[in-house]
């Protein structure tokens, strides 16, 4: 195990930002041709799920040194002033990382942050980066790709004991992110959302776990043979996703549980307004399916995002 | 003058956000019309300042006969981050200008982008006066980027001493510059320092360049003195001098000063032990366009960026 910076700047008073990387390689090294995973997390500031991931995956590693045949690269707080303050962009900038990609040399600092990720990544066979949501809503482990990349990704996706696989359509505007960028450099990356912005869910953590270890065994980077049982994922493929966006501004209280089956027309929740002791709107699901994103945050505006079902378009579960 | 709501957005706590736009009819049906957009941003107050004067022009120092083509003016869009000194939206720190061309059914932000850009669609000239994304004081200027759809001579009518014809990223697409383009009108981005402050005299030098553009545009008919030839820069054109080390930062010179190859023009100070460790030397001859605006600064910090001369 050795750990290094990969960026650091010194800052104005008495104090340096360090982006640090911890490698992990085999004890003997077989061949030329070692296979390399990189394992990103805080680039969102706010979201803490990847550290928790990152942390148990290092200390399996610690414990398992000797059944490691590839390199594990583990970053786990690239915008480290960001996870240390609770503030998702690049402090002082106030820049979305993960629309600075790929960033360069010579641009200001948050792209030249994002411009040594890239490079130091590159070259790896594998890359998963792993995001929380936000602090507004909670979802189920989910990996999400873009169709252009699909036929590389999808089958790695599979292996990581997650609950469902959103293969989305290529957006232009994506391509600013740390996935697109990698993709693009030939490293297959994935990019993992679960569980809610400034907080744990220590299950999660485990199943994803279970689910990056059984990838690098079945990447060979791993010593042994199906060790790990995961679970089979939805895939978006079979149905449909359905947005509910907020028709009112208020307070939202939910009326199901994330991760819920849910039927039609069964109720989400109210949008209430606390001053006048009103029910503003009831959301009601317009299809069955699962509820795999759910408001965590209660206050909303007109169009906030409350819920996200994944259902079957002919109305079928 | 007719005032018009664009949106209308309740809060669960706070007074409605209702953002409204200042049309003025122009006395000629046929002359070309324009809209200019101010503060998308919290931290935009010279944006919002220089839409709020020209909404005074129009209404107060112009002769009506003299407004040909109609001219629409919305201030501001985001009143709520800007009565909170917050920079985004509020309540999840969207940035507006990356919400086009917005989405009735979407969330917040791109339903605001939507009602915005309803509001202004159809006009044959649109005005962006936007906050530059860095800390960085700097000329006014003009930001056009390479779509394809850009007026670069329409550009030049401002007469602002540049006009930086900028490679598109892909983020880039989803800006209300990019898209008002797409959709037919010439737009032009005004770009402004991110200082919080109003600096009148650049302020001055961006609403005379507006008024400059409509009366060239014949939108107005209002003669005022002409302003540069501007010249045209992209990345290839400018040095980039980036902090060495970190500390308080001193800027010797102003944006729009001409430098000469290994004058000095900043410092920085060790924050804790006062003295100077490290002078900045201007890598070539040139004209600052911009400088970083905070007294603190990061190593690697782009501290200025020079247009080269000669």
């Amino acid at each position: 195990m050795n750990t290094t910076e990969i960026f650091t700047s010194e800052l104005p008073v008495g104090e340096k930002l360090s982006i640090k990387r911890t490698r992990f390689e085999p004890k003997e090294k077989v061949n030329n041709k070692i296979k390399r995973i990189s394992i990103v997390s805080g680039i969102h500031g706010d979201e803490l799920e990847g550290q928790l991931v990152i942390y148990l995956l290092a200390n399996w590693l610690n414990n398992n040194s000797d059944k490691l045949k590839g390199i594990v690269d583990i970053y786990p707080a690239v915008n480290s002033l960001g996870v240390d303050t609770i503030t998702r962009g690049f402090p002082l900038y106030d820049v979305d990382l993960n629309r600075t990609f790929p960033g360069s040399a010579n641009e200001f600092l948050p792209g030249q942050v994002v411009h040594a990720l890239a490079n130091d990544v590159k070259g790896s066979d594998i890359a998963i980066d792993i995001h929380s949501s936000n602090i507004f809503l909670r979802e189920i482990p989910q990996i999400r790709i873009n169709k252009e990349y699909s036929k590389s990704t999808l089958p790695l996706a599979k292996e990581l004991n997650c609950d469902f696989i959103w293969i989305h359509d290529a957006v232009t505007v994506l391509e600013s992110t740390f996935s697109h960028t990698m993709n693009s450099m030939g490293t297959k990356t994935l990019v993992v959302e679960m569980g809610v912005g400034m907080r744990l869910t220590k299950a999660y953590g485990h199943q994803l776990l279970i689910g990056i270890l059984n990838l690098m065994q079945k990447e060979g980077m791993i010593e042994g043979k199906d060790d790990f049982v995961i679970r089979e994922a939805f895939n978006s493929e079979i149905g449909e996703v359905f947005y509910l966006n907020a028709p009112k501004s208020g307070l939202f209280v939910p009326a199901l549980d994330h991760c819920a089956i849910i039927k039609k027309d069964e109720k989400i929740g109210d949008i209430v307004d606390p001053l006048t002791g009103t029910i503003h709107a009831t959301l009601i699901a317009p299809n069955d399916g699962i509820l795999f994103t759910l408001r965590e945050y209660p206050v909303v505006y007109e169009g906030s995002l409350i819920a996200r079902i994944f259902g079957d378009n002919s109305g079928k579960n | 003058m007719e005032k018009i709501e664009v949106l209308r957005i309740e809060s669960l706590s706070r007074a409605p956000l209702v953002v409204e736009g200042y049309l003025f009819k122009g006395t000629n049906p046929k002359a070309p019309k324009v809209a200019i957009v101010g503060a998308m941003e919290g931290e935009s107050i010279l944006p919002l300042y220089c839409a709020s004067t020209m909404v005074d022009f129009f209404k107060n120092k112009i002769d009506k006969k003299q407004i040909k083509g109609d001219v629409l003016i919305i201030p501001s869009i985001n009143h709520y981050a800007l009565n909170i000194g917050k920079r985004f939206w509020p309540l999840d720190n969207t940035d507006i200008n990356m919400m086009f061309p917005g989405y009735e059914l979407g969330e917040t932000t791109q339903r605001i982008a939507k009602k915005v850009f309803d509001a202004i669609s159809g006009y044959d000239f649109g005005i962006i006066l936007e906050r530059r994304p860095d800390p960085a004081t700097c000329l006014p200027y003009i930001k056009l980027y390479k779509s394809g759809y850009e007026d670069l001579v329409g550009a030049k009518k401002f007469g602002f001493k540049m006009i930086h014809h900028r490679t598109m990223k892909s983020i880039d697409t989803v800006t209300l510059q990019y898209n008002w383009q797409l959709w037919g009108t010439k737009a032009f981005s005004i770009m402004c320092p991110s200082d919080n402050q109003v600096d009148k005299k650049i302020a001055s030098q961006i609403n005379q360049a507006m008024i400059r553009f409509m009366d060239k545009t014949k939108i107005i008919n209002y003669h005022i003195f002409n302003g540069y030839e501007s010249t045209v820069i992209d990345r290839n054109f400018i040095d980039v001098v980036k902090s060495p080390r970190s500390g308080i930062f001193i800027s010797k010179e102003l944006a729009g000063n001409y430098v000469s190859k290994d004058q000095v023009i900043g410092e920085i100070v060790h924050s804790l032990e006062g003295d100077v460790i490290h002078q900045f030397l201007a890598p070539c001859n040139g004209m600052i366009t911009c400088f970083y605006s905070n007294s603190l600064i990061y190593e690697h910090a782009v501290a200025f960026r020079i247009a080269k001369i000669g």
